[in-house]
């Protein structure tokens, strides 16, 4: 909201108060101020000038030579294009070098061979107004060569306070709330304002019906005998510097007592008006009406109307309706004041995308008592501007409402536990009272009277008390302190401590990138993956179609890192930690289930020489490993199963995750990526991928034990290091090949390592080579080259049982 | 030859030995069996009795000169070795070391860490909430009643028309859950993911990050609350921070304060405070009666404050990140940079 400092000036003096130090004040104590701006800075830099001559031009019959006087001593000489120029004029002159509004730099020039230097400005040119069809003629006898805006007292500073800062304060949207809170923080009074209805003449009020509780008064006030004429300049200054273009005497009269007192109003022409007057009813199903901006709005049941009769004329509180625009010479008109409840209003405007000042303000919670005063207000300035206007009939004033001003008992001690500092009573009394509050104290406190224009929304308990009191002693005076109390370690959380491990580990010897991900996965996604069938917890408001699912489980989130990321990057190495949602396992009281899951992604650029431990299988695999062994959990077991842990990944290079003694519990699985996903996921052609992917659940991984396992004693007698290579069918599988070495190795062969895979035609077809390296150690004695051909002799037997045999 | 003239020819042969192998090699072919000494002692077996020591005696006298000269030369070349390498022919200092590749932790989780260690060193409890969140805890029960145009502003993701179930749109319902299964006094903090309906750009995301903070205690005041965000700033930046609190207002607090921290960035003004030295930090206050009251806790008795803090804007903040859409983006041109 936009609040002028000489509009303000109006309510509370102003003098000598500095716009930065008023905006700062008003940020601490009140609302925050986002920016403090000169109004119209252009109009400090035109200067007023005084038309001595005017004569036609030679050569052009549309143009004039004028000669003025600006101050300078010397008259200047300026070719001039409008109709209403005549010598006696003050009008306003920009200068040579002087810039208005639309980066215009005035220059010398030569009009139809005439110089000329300056320009006479109209109002448009100084983003005043419209008006374009002659120069803006100034009022008065402004002294000639100062600059326009002080010679007409119309420099301003204009403060921009947040809207939402003012949510819960009605009263701060018109200047004279705004300037009560000023008059409070500078101690200076609140210049009285006569808001009183003018003397009213004995005609019939015009009948006003409410059927809805949707508008709780509605006072209707009879005006007649108004003319054509012109707003005053100041008055259309402050409404341009509050950001209102002045249109009319009445539109313009109107916002004026809508920003003066937050009051909106709304004015028809009572010729227009229906025998039966006023009906504030609710809409039908199927009504429609054309509002002011010559849309046409279809309306619902709840959508409040003020009626002509039975023919709605405008949309209660929100605008009104394009036929009952009051054109200018409408001598009888009726204003309304009206009161509505902001609940509806804000449904209407919101469902309708239609917010204007009125309806933000009816949003905000109006003080019922407001009404009456806003007309008084708008029918004083009136006869302020038109002596002769009359007010014929006595008011209309219908609607079942009731003063919302309370008292709400006030305990000093309180405010000072709460607050933190020892203010006094009479000190918090003289706060409350600078904003108007009554304050009595009593033998329990103090006693506070809130007035109507605080307590609709805002005041209703102690502590929004205790906020007043704070907030004019100011927050910055109260001292820090610190919180006392037993000291307990809080309790661990299993959960996030096992995270951070995780994380550790992984950023740290891993060398994985952490990423974070949006919850929503996308119905393209899952098709792909063929998740479609799933359910899942979805929003039915998503900001992208297409998006609105919660996903179930993280791993999916990352496969679409890995095109983007390829394209920077040989090596796509990333982990989450994150949540899913599943919807069938809904708790007693709705919340859907919730796991928590490690999902990992490893994509590498495909090589064609990659040696069977550099593929991306096995070395997501060794990481999952070493996470899990590094975490304590014992006896990690990878398992090839019949059952896919998903539909997506390779049919047959993938292996369930086990974690404890026996069968071990599955905690996740490691796997390819199926082949047939690189093309959908754009990791083919030029970035054609290996990919491995794991998921790991948390939540059953808390549900093993860890444990740190106990010391091994050191070797007491040497060992030897063998290296072995074992030539063998390719069904065996390396397990059972590790099984005879060991058994041939009769608790000695320790360290067992494969160092390398090989196939080859001097192998034969369907054979491959396994090369190991392992250490031949005893804890009984040291061994010799004897126990390392015994040991020999019994591998080769062993490897005889199953088809297998050493290659020399 | 005389043994004198092998001895010298010997001897001007390990003086020209050019390195230690060929030394090596020298060593073999004098010492060994067949070699100068072993001549001399082959012979021995062959003399006359009384010759025989005085023979002796000389093989050894040639063994000791030889391996004198032997380690003399031996360590000569150890020297000239020594000077060579020290020369360091051949190092470059501008020649770029090689790389060390490694991982990286989210710029949201380093600095949820630093504000985890800070407030658990002050006997917090750290929490964590769903994400799904039921409409009671994440609006009615904090004061938010249906109709509260909250509930319009903060742009909601709803997941079931009746409204029961919403992507909760801050970390406050957390402690709601809290107070319902705690007794206070208690300290805690929650921080986690949250969501507004709102289309992204550089400033805006429908997904961030935040902790929420809550303290319930006897007598609990807003000096408490400015005590401990000062603290808190203190543990963040390393040094005094100044702070001011000014008039906000959140349902669930009364008052409500905006509390504003004085730019770390800047003496007098800069693109990140724009200019007003102060940065809006945080939305705080004590706790409304009306919120202790739904979770069960008296609030004639009991009094409390809570805190709001912007995990994505402060790690934002922190790093000069000037994109808010990096965060959940998944670049790892951007996740490389935070390496742990
Ligand atoms: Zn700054």
């Amino acid at each position: 909201m936009l609040i002028s400092m000489r509009w303000l000036g109006r309510h509370v003096d102003l003098s000598g108060v500095d716009p930065e130090q008023l905006a700062l004040d008003l940020t601490l104590s009140t609302a925050e101020v986002e920016g403090v701006e000169r109004f119209a800075p252009y109009l400090s830099d035109v200067v007023v000038g005084h038309v001595l001559e005017r004569e036609k031009h030679p050569d052009a019959d549309k143009l004039c030579i004028c000669k003025l006087d600006v101050g300078t001593g010397e008259s200047l000489q300026i070719v001039c294009g409008a109709p209403n120029v005549a010598a006696g004029q003050r009008v306003a002159v920009a200068t040579v070098g002087t810039v208005l509004p639309g980066d215009f730099k005035i220059k010398k020039s030569k009009i139809r061979g005439v110089h000329s230097v300056g320009m006479i400005c109209s109002e448009r040119e100084l983003g005043l107004s419209d008006e374009h069809d002659g120069i803006w003629v100034l009022p008065g006898e402004p002294t000639t060569g100062a600059p326009v805006a002080e010679a007409l007292g119309i420099d301003d500073w204009v403060l921009e306070i947040d809207n939402k800062s003012l949510t819960h304060r009605p009263d701060l949207w018109g200047h004279r709330g705004v300037a009560r809170e000023v008059a409070a923080i500078l101690d200076r009074p609140l210049l009285p304002l006569d808001t009183s209805l003018p003397e009213l003449g004995g005609a019939d009020p015009v009948k006003v019906l409410v059927e809805s509780p949707a508008c709780s008064r509605y006072i209707g006030l009879s005006i007649d005998g108004v003319g054509e004429g012109k707003t005053p300049d100041w008055m259309r200054c402050m409404l341009l510097a509050t950001g209102q273009r002045p249109i009319d005497l009445l539109v313009d009269l109107s916002n004026f007592v809508m920003g003066d007192l937050g009051q909106p109003n709304h004015t028809f022409d009572r010729d227009q008006l229906a025998r039966d007057g006023i009906l504030v009813r609710e809409a039908r199903e199927g009504e429609t009406l054309v509002t002011l901006d010559e849309v046409e709005r279809k309306l619902r049941p709840a959508d409040l109307l003020i009626c002509s009769g039975d023919k709605a004329v405008a949309l209660a509180g929100i605008m009104g309706g394009q036929d009952s625009k009051v054109q200018q010479g409408t001598g009888r008109l009726l204003l309304e004041v009206a009161c509505f409840e902001p609940v509806p209003v804000r449904r209407t405007s919101a469902r309708l995308g239609l917010r204007t000042d009125s309806s933000a303000r009816f949003e905000k919670h109006l003080d019922p008592t407001l009404p009456l005063k806003a007309a008084g207000h708008f029918a004083r300035l009136l006869q302020e501007f038109q002596p002769d206007v009359t007010f014929p009939a006595s008011l209309a004033d219908a609607g079942d409402w009731s003063d919302p001003a309370c008292e709400v008992a006030l305990n000093p001690d309180q405010v000072r536990r709460s607050l933190g500092v020892g203010i006094s009573d009479e000190e918090m009394s003289a706060l409350l009272s600078s904003i108007d509050f009554g304050v009595q104290a009593n033998e329990k406190g103090l006693m506070v009277s809130v007035p109507s224009n605080r307590a609709t929304k805002d005041i209703a308990i102690e502590m929004d008390l205790i906020e007043e009191v704070g907030r004019l002693y100011r927050y910055g005076n109260i001292p820090e302190r610190h919180l006392t109390g037993a000291l307990v370690p809080p309790p661990v959380d299993h959960r996030r401590e096992l995270a951070e491990s995780c994380r550790d580990l992984l950023a740290g010897g891993a060398r994985f990138h952490e990423t974070l991900s949006y919850s929503f996965q996308s119905d393209a996604l899952h098709q792909m993956l063929g998740l479609d069938g799933e359910s899942y917890v979805s929003v039915i408001n998503p900001v992208q179609e297409g998006s609105a699912r919660i996903r179930r489980q993280v791993l999916p989130s990352l496969l679409g890192l890995l095109e983007p990321n390829r394209r920077q990057r040989d090596e796509v190495r990333l982990f989450e930690i994150g949540k899913g949602y599943l919807p069938e396992q809904v708790s007693d009281r709705g919340e859907p289930g919730e796991v928590h899951e490690l999902a990992l992604v490893l994509c590498k650029a495909r090589q064609s020489d990659t040696s069977f431990d550099e593929g991306c299988l096995a070395r997501l695999m060794a990481v999952v490993q070493d996470l899990l062994s590094s975490l304590e959990f014992r006896e990690l077991q990878f398992v090839a199963v019949e059952q896919a842990p998903v539909s997506w990944v390779h049919p047959v290079r993938r292996v369930e995750l086990r974690v404890g003694s026996g069968d071990g519990a599955c905690v996740g699985f490691v796997a390819e990526l199926d082949p047939g996903l690189a093309t959908p996921l754009g990791i083919d052609g030029e970035l054609v991928s290996d990919t491995a992917v794991a998921s790991i659940s948390l939540d059953a991984l808390l549900e093993q034990e860890r444990s740190g396992g106990s010391y091994n004693p050191l070797p007491r007698y040497p060992g030897f290091k063998i290296d072995v290579a074992i030539v063998a069918p390719e069904e065996v599988p390396a397990r059972d090949l590790s099984g005879v070495i060991e058994k041939a190795g009769k608790g000695n062969a320790k360290d067992l390592v494969v160092f390398d895979l090989f196939r080859g035609d001097q192998l034969g077809a369907g054979r491959r080579s396994l090369a190991y390296h392992l250490v031949l150690q005893s804890d009984k004695k040291t061994l010799t080259d004897k126990d390392a051909q015994s040991f020999l002799r019994r591998l080769e037997r062993g490897l005889g049982e199953i088809g297998a045999e050493l290659r020399s | 030859m005389d043994k004198q003239t092998n001895l010298e020819n010997a001897q001007a042969r390990i003086a020209e030995a050019s390195d230690q192998a060929v030394l090596a090699d020298l060593e073999r072919e004098l010492l060994g069996r067949d070699g100068l000494l072993g001549q001399q002692l082959k012979e021995i077996p062959s003399l006359p009795p009384p010759e025989r020591g005085p023979a002796g005696r000389a093989a050894n006298e040639l063994k000791a000169a030889l391996t004198a000269g032997l380690l003399a030369r031996a360590a000569e070349l150890a020297e000239t070795d020594l000077a060579a390498d020290r020369e360091g022919i051949g190092f470059d200092a501008t020649l770029p070391a090689p790389p060390v590749e490694r991982g990286s932790l989210h710029p949201i989780t380093k600095v949820t860490r630093k504000l985890v260690q800070i407030f658990s060193s002050m006997g917090y409890h750290i929490l964590d909430g769903p994400e799904v969140e039921l409409d009671w805890y994440n609006f009615e029960a904090l004061n938010i009643p249906a109709d509260h145009p909250a509930r319009d502003s903060q742009d909601t993701f709803y997941c079931d028309e009746q409204g029961r179930l919403v992507l909760r749109t801050h970390t406050s319902p957390v402690q709601v859950r809290a107070m319902e299964r705690m007794a206070p006094p208690f300290r805690l903090v929650c921080p986690g993911k949250v969501f507004r309906h709102e289309n992204t750009d550089a400033t805006h995301e429908h997904t961030f990050h935040q902790m929420e903070g809550l303290v319930v205690g006897k007598d609990i005041s807003v000096g408490h609350l400015v005590g401990t965000m000062k603290t808190l700033l203190r543990g963040i930046f390393g040094k005094e921070i100044d702070v001011r609190l000014r008039p906000g207002h959140f349902p669930f607090v009364e008052p409500g304060f905006e509390l504003d921290a004085r730019c770390v960035f800047c003496e007098s003004g800069c693109r990140v405070c724009k200019g007003t030295c102060w940065i809006e930090l945080l939305p705080c206050g004590l706790v409304h009666p009306k919120v202790l009251e739904a979770a069960g806790i008296d609030s004639s008795e009991w009094s409390g404050f809570a805190f709001g803090l912007g995990l994505s804007r402060l790690a934002m903040l922190s790093h000069g990140i000037d994109d808010v859409r990096h965060l959940l983006g998944g670049d790892l041109r951007f996740l490389e940079q935070f390496s742990c």
